[in-house]
Parts: C-alpha cells; structure tokens; sequence
C-alpha cells in the first residue's frame, strides 16, 4: 500500500487532489493543511509521494521542497507541485529548487493521475 | 481504471469554503481600515488577505468559475504588490478590494443557487489595476540580530522591531517534533495554535538536527514569537525544559526603555482564527435540511404505527411487546431530534459578522465615526433562528448608527466621545432563549416628537415602542440613503414576536442612547406546510401529513347515509374518488366556524389505514414555515398542533388532521 501525503492549506482543493487520484487504487492519503505540518510529517514516518501547494500560511512549498531535500533520506522522495502560480519562470524556480514534477491549477482530473502516475515508484 | 472523476461534484464544497474565504478577507479589510484611521499599518492582515485571494483564485480555476478567478486575479495581484512593498494599504486601495470582495461575493451566491455567473466587472477590474498599491516602502528595516534577519521580510522585522520598543518581549522557541510526542497530541500545529493564544509567532523556521558526530539526527522548529506570557508557560506549549527559554536580546529595546507600558495583545482573536477548521466539519446546509426532512418522515410514520397499534389493541390484539419497541423508538428518534438540533447550532458571532462591514458603510455615507463592540461569547442558536433573526438585526444596527448615533462634531459638543459605539451583547437565558441587546450612546428616541407625529399619548416605553412598530411609522421627515429602504420597526418586531415567537422591549434616554433587547428561542421548528382557506380564515397543515389534494365536484358528492342530526351537524359525506367512497368532513364545521361557503378542494390523509378527506375552500400555496407551540389555553385545543406566521403578522394556526378525523369517530360516522 502506497502513502501519500497531499499538502495544501484549502480543505477543498485536498478533497479534490484525493478525488482526482482515488483510480490509482492501492494508496491511503493522508493530508497536511500547511508547509510546516507537511515537513513534521515528512520527518515522522515514510511517505512515497507528496502533492504540494505552493502559496501556504507559514512556510511556502519552495521552503518545503528546500528542506525536504537537505534530509539526506528525503533526497529521492518524489514531489509533484500544484499551484496556480503556473507560469515558466514558477515552473523553473520550483524545478530549480528540487520539484520532481509541476502542475499548473486548474488541472483536469486525468492529468494529475498522470503526473502522479509517472513519479510513483513502482 | 477509467473511473471519471468530475470536479463539478465539488461546487457545493467550493461555495462553502469561498463563503469562509470571503469572511476573513472581509476581516481582513476592516483590520486594515481600522489600521489606517489610527495611522498604522497591518502588515500581516495585508498578507492573509493575500493569501486569501489566492486559495479563492485557484478554487474557483478547480471548479471552472473563470469571473470569480479574473476578479481573484486581479485583486491578488494588487495585493501582492502590497505585501511586497511593506504591508501598507491606503484608504482607496482598501475601498477597491471591498468592491471586489463584495463583487466575489455576488458571484458565489450565484454559483450556490445554481445561476448563470455574469463575467467579472471591467469597470472594476480596471480600477483595481490602476490602483497604486507600491505606495509605502519601509526604509532601512531594523535589525533583529542572530539568524533572523535574514528569514524574515522587511514588514515582519518592522513589526518586531515596534513591539520590542513597547516593551513586549521576543523569544526563539525550539520545538523538536517525534513520535512520541505527535501520539500525545503535540505537533507544530497544536503548539503554533498554543502560541497563537499567548503571543504573536512572526516565523517558524524548520532546522536540521545535527548529532555530536555531525550527522543528521532529525528535525526541529525555531519560533520567533513576541510574547508577554512568562517563559513556564511557553515551555509548557512546546513542551521543553523552562531553563532552556529565554528571551532574546534586541538590539533596538534599549532606546525605550522608557517608552509606553506593556500593551495587552489580543490573544484571544488570534487564537479563534487559528482555531477555526480545527475540530470542526464544515456541512451544507441543504444536507442538514435533508436529515431534518428524513427526521420528519420518521416522526410521521411513528405516529402511523402507533395508530395502527392503538386499532390492534382496541380488536383485542395483544401489542405489549411490540409497544416497548415502539417506545424504545420514541425515545431514540428524540434523542436524534436533539442531536441534529445541536448540529444546526451556530455561533453567534459568526452570524454577526456582516454587521461589522455594515456598521463601516452606514457610518461613511451618513458621515459619522462609529464602533462596533461585540460581547458574545460562545453563544449559539438554531441557524433557522439566526437566518430570520439577522435582518432585524441588520435593521436595527443600521437605525443605531444611521439616526441615533450623532455627527462627530456634535458629540464632541455634547460632551461625548468622538466615536460612538454600537454594542451586541448576549446572554443565553435559562428558558432556553437567546437575549440580544443592541445598544448605542446616541441622541435616544424623543418620546415627545413621536406623540406629536403620532397623535398619540406615549406614557412609557413599552407605548413608544408600540407606535414605533406601526407599519410606515419614521421619526425621521427626510427619508436618508441608507434607512429609507430599510425595513422598518415593525418588520424587527414581526420578525422577533410573531415570527419567533420571542419578545421585543426597548429602553431610551434622551442624549444618553437607546437599548433594544430582543428575546428569542435558541432553536425552532420549521415545517414545509401546504396553507388553505377555510370559511375565508387561513390555516396551514403539513405537507407531510397529507396524502392527496383534489378538487371537488357536486356530482361525485353523496350526503349522509344516515341523516341523523348528529351527523348533520358534523356534515360527514362521502365521496367518490377513483371507484373508492371516502368519507368527506367539512372542515369549517369540524372546526365550529361553519358558515355554509361552498368547499371547492379536499385535503385527504390517511387515517387508521383509511383514507379521509376534508373540505376546505381554497389552496393557497405550499412554504416553510416556523411552528410555534400555542401556550394560550383559549386557543389550546384538539385539533391544533401550533400556530404560525404566514407573512401577513397574524397568527395562522397549523392543524393536526388526524386529531380532527379522531373526532370524526366519536360522532360515529
């Protein structure tokens, strides 16, 4: 059984990331509303993807991706972003900084299973 | 693997959390304001509002409303511009996202009642881009010394900077997050939301640990935290040994020392914003509705099986067993009933939020300086008594600070502080009522001046408020913008009396101020009810509770099979109905107001198994209504299950049918 930690400050948009990946079949979700729980959880238990907001209350997805990829045992765990921020030089930082992958909001269902697809190791 | 999933389901979800996204943007925006009349700047309700903007944007794109998105867009974008600059909103900026605002907030409505959504405003989307929103740099920001300085934005040091000057101490909590702790419920949610409650947290910071041999060893979090609270308590909150806290030394707090005393933060605001979607569901309303509906049904076929259980028993069937059942069942659906009553409850200051964005607007257009004080508590009521409840409110706000409260220049004239205040206070009172004031230290009511207009002698308040209840009565001559297409006097009192059924009482003091104090019930009954003419009076009879409704023809009446004067007197007929005869009772005469109009329609229920029917004059419609118990013992009777408000502010009765086809039996029909 896959973990996979959705991140986003919105109640409704991890709802929908959830709902958009519920084909994937075999995987438990479990959720954090802002960066700083996403990194608490990070650094607790084992996960095998992670789906991250950019713009949240404490700290943003950059900070997140950053620091998730100075543990040396989060150095391979995939991060899809999905923001609303979906322009090139977004795009660019967000790979730059460590991002296996970039989604820009709004995203039509099949293309974040997709994406999730790709990144999922097998 | 195909399964299609269509973000659509999620509209319901999306006007939910946009209408909560809305509130705080709304806050937001009067935090601001409120900043800007005092000559300061909110650097972090700029950012909130921000972020807020942003969330609403990237719903709105998910579930594909693109004039909500343009308009989020827009206003974000601005707002960023803001942020970046220091966090300094000017007044006409603030004026441009409330048009926004407000015009998002149109649009969610629409999405919510399912309606076409008009594109975003040009107009408006014009002037928020022309809006110049760069227009305050903080020059030089302050250091704070150690590592912070360089994680921290030139508005958040600006802001530690301040507080430090007023003597309020900064502190670098360390957190360090594991297992063992995250079982015993502390994680960095619960200790950000700890610290909320006694202090300010200007940044978390996530760090490596490191072990003696320089490997890594896990992580922590470093908290900049401006608190007043001693160091016991905050090491309490992230659970750590008191010794190892203590506040950090800023350079800037020694050149005033001097400077005003500590000022009391407000914890308590802070920590209900960070509370908020904690613990709770958040649940359409048309879902509760639908359980309550679902609930309904279950009380109605209750009732049929008692019935059907009282006719076994009196043919001699033996029910014992299976009216334990039936009691353990009554007992279990009022327990449901109370539950879900419990989860219709809202907080009171939820619902009067809107008022604090009122009170602003009134205040500008009639060019007064005005306070809203809310005293509210934890308070809660029936969402169904809040929703009729808050346009009273909205009224009578909008009277205290439109009529009562004076132009500035004036009260300072008379004495007064510039800025008059309008209070709501609460208090929730034994007879399980909700007791509102609303109050302000305006002009009060000039008895006198209402008796001349009125041409009525007004000895006390009680009699002032009675003429002020009048419809179209207005103290006023000259009918202002803002009040003259309110609703008046007599809609608060329609709506606190008669439709609530609570009370409405008033006290003023010329030159002092005026309190309104309305009571009413913490939860109510609403019935969807099919309302009728009878012998040209008005009664309503749930629409759960009928069966059939038809229109009568002459031909297909028989009279009574036995004329016999007792049966005359009740007019039992039959009729005949899809090859069935049903019993037909005069519904005037069973109610004893028989005055021999012809019936045009019968309302047929469902009776001990059979079907009857009753005359009655007219259809008038089908609505909700509020169901309230009649507690008079002259009205009190068989046959009346309560009364209500059909609109017109008299009382119209609700009618139990079953009860009044009981009575059908005993005349032996």
């Amino acid at each position: 059984m896959k973990r996979l930690l959705i991140v986003d400050d919105s109640k409704l948009m991890r709802d929908m990331v959830a709902a958009c990946l519920r084909p994937l079949g075999a995987v438990t979700f479990e959720f954090a509303g802002t960066g700083l729980e996403a990194i608490e959880r990070l650094a607790l238990a084992g996960f095998d993807l992670v789906v991250l907001d950019l713009n949240m209350p404490d700290v943003g997805g950059i900070e997140v991706i950053e620091f998730v990829r100075a543990q040396d045992r989060l150095k391979t765990l995939p991060i899809l972003i999905v923001t609303t921020r979906g322009d090139d030089a977004s795009r660019a930082r967000v790979l730059d900084a460590g991002a296996s992958g970039f989604l820009a909001k709004p995203f039509a269902p099949e293309q974040i299973l997709d994406e999730v697809r790709k990144l999922l190791p097998a | 693997m195909s399964e299609r999933v269509d973000l659509k389901e999620f509209i319901g979800g999306f006007v939910v959390e946009a209408e909560d996204l809305l509130a705080t943007a709304n806050a937001c925006l009067l935090e601001i304001d409120t900043a800007i009349s005092d000559g300061k700047s909110k650097p972090k309700a700029v950012r909130d509002l921000f972020r807020t903007l942003h969330t609403i944007k990237g719903l709105a794109g998910m579930v594909g409303v693109e004039p909500i998105m343009e308009l989020a867009h827009a206003l974000e974008t601005l707002l960023r511009t803001a942020d970046r600059a220091g966090g300094a909103l000017q007044r006409g900026a603030v004026e441009v996202s409330l048009q926004a605002v407000r015009a998002i907030g149109e649009r969610v409505r629409l999405v919510a009642e399912g309606r076409p959504v008009p594109a975003a405003p040009a107009r408006l989307i014009e002037q928020i881009n022309a809006t110049d929103a760069s227009s305050q740099t903080i020059e030089a920001p302050p250091e704070i010394g150690g590592e912070w300085d360089a994680r921290l934005s030139a508005s958040e040091r600006q802001q530690v900077f301040l507080d430090v000057q007023r003597g309020v101490p900064a502190w670098t909590l360390v957190f360090v997050p594991s297992e063992d702790r995250a079982a015993r419920g502390i994680t960095i949610a619960t200790v950000r939301t700890g610290l909320a409650a006694i202090g300010e947290i200007i940044k978390v910071a996530p760090r490596t640990q490191l072990d003696a041999s320089g490997k890594q060893a896990g992580i922590k979090f470093e908290i900049l935290l401006l608190s007043t609270a001693p160091a016991a308590r905050l090491a309490e909150v992230i659970d750590a040994d008191p010794a190892t806290v203590v506040p950090i030394a800023v350079p800037v707090a020694t050149a005033a020392a001097s400077a005003e005393p500590v000022p009391e933060l407000e914890p308590e605001r802070e920590a209900d914003i960070s509370r908020i979607g904690r613990a709770t569901v958040r649940v359409e309303l048309d879902r509760l509705d639908e359980l309550q509906d679902q609930l309904a049904a279950m009380i109605v076929s209750r009732f049929r099986l008692e019935r059907e259980l009282a006719a076994q028993h009196a043919r001699g069937v033996d029910v014992r067993k299976l009216r334990e059942v039936t009691d353990l069942q009554a007992r279990q659906l009022r327990d449901l009933r109370r539950a879900i009553l419990r989860v219709r409850m809202v907080r009171v200051a939820e619902v009067l939020e809107p008022l604090a964005l009122l009170v602003r607007s009134v205040a500008r257009t009639s060019h007064k300086e005005v306070r809203l004080e809310l005293d509210v508590r934890d308070a809660e009521l029936d969402k169904a008594v809040a929703d009729r409840l808050l346009p009273a409110l909205i009224h009578l706000v909008r009277n205290a600070v439109d009529h009562a409260i004076e132009p500035p220049d004036l009260r300072v004239a008379g004495g007064k502080p510039r800025v008059g205040t309008v209070r709501i206070a609460c208090t929730e009172l034994a007879s399980k009522q909700l007791e509102l004031m609303i109050s302000d230290d305006g002009r009060g009511i000039d008895r006198d001046a209402v008796a001349r207009r009125s041409h009525r002698e007004i000895l006390d308040n009680q009699q002032l408020l009675e003429v002020l209840a009048t419809p179209g009565f207005s103290t006023r001559d000259a009918v202002t913008q803002t009040s003259g297409r309110g609703v008046g006097m007599d809609i608060v009192k329609r709506v606190a009396v008669q439709e609530l059924g609570g009370e409405l009482a008033l006290d003023t003091q010329i030159g002092v101020g005026t309190t309104f104090t309305l009571k009413v019930p913490l939860t109510i009954a609403i019935v969807e009810v099919f309302s009728f003419e009878c012998e040209r009076q008005s009664f309503v009879v749930p629409v759960a509770a009928i069966e059939e409704i038809f229109e009568l023809g002459d031909d297909r009446i028989e009279p009574p099979a036995r004329p016999t004067a007792e049966a005359n007197a009740k007019r039992v007929a039959l009729v005949h109905r899809r090859g069935h005869a049903l019993p037909l009772i005069s519904l005037g005469a069973r109610l004893a107001i028989d005055k021999g109009t012809v019936a045009k329609n019968a309302l047929v229920i469902r009776h001990n198994g059979e079907l009857i029917a009753f005359a009655i004059d007219r259809m008038l419609g089908r609505q909700e209504v509020v169901v309230r118990p009649v507690d008079d013992p002259l009205v009190r009777a068989r046959g009346i299950a309560g009364a209500t408000d059909l609109g017109d502010g008299r009382p119209t009765l609700v009618l139990d049918l079953m009860e009044l086809g009981d009575l059908g039996e005993r005349v032996g029909a």
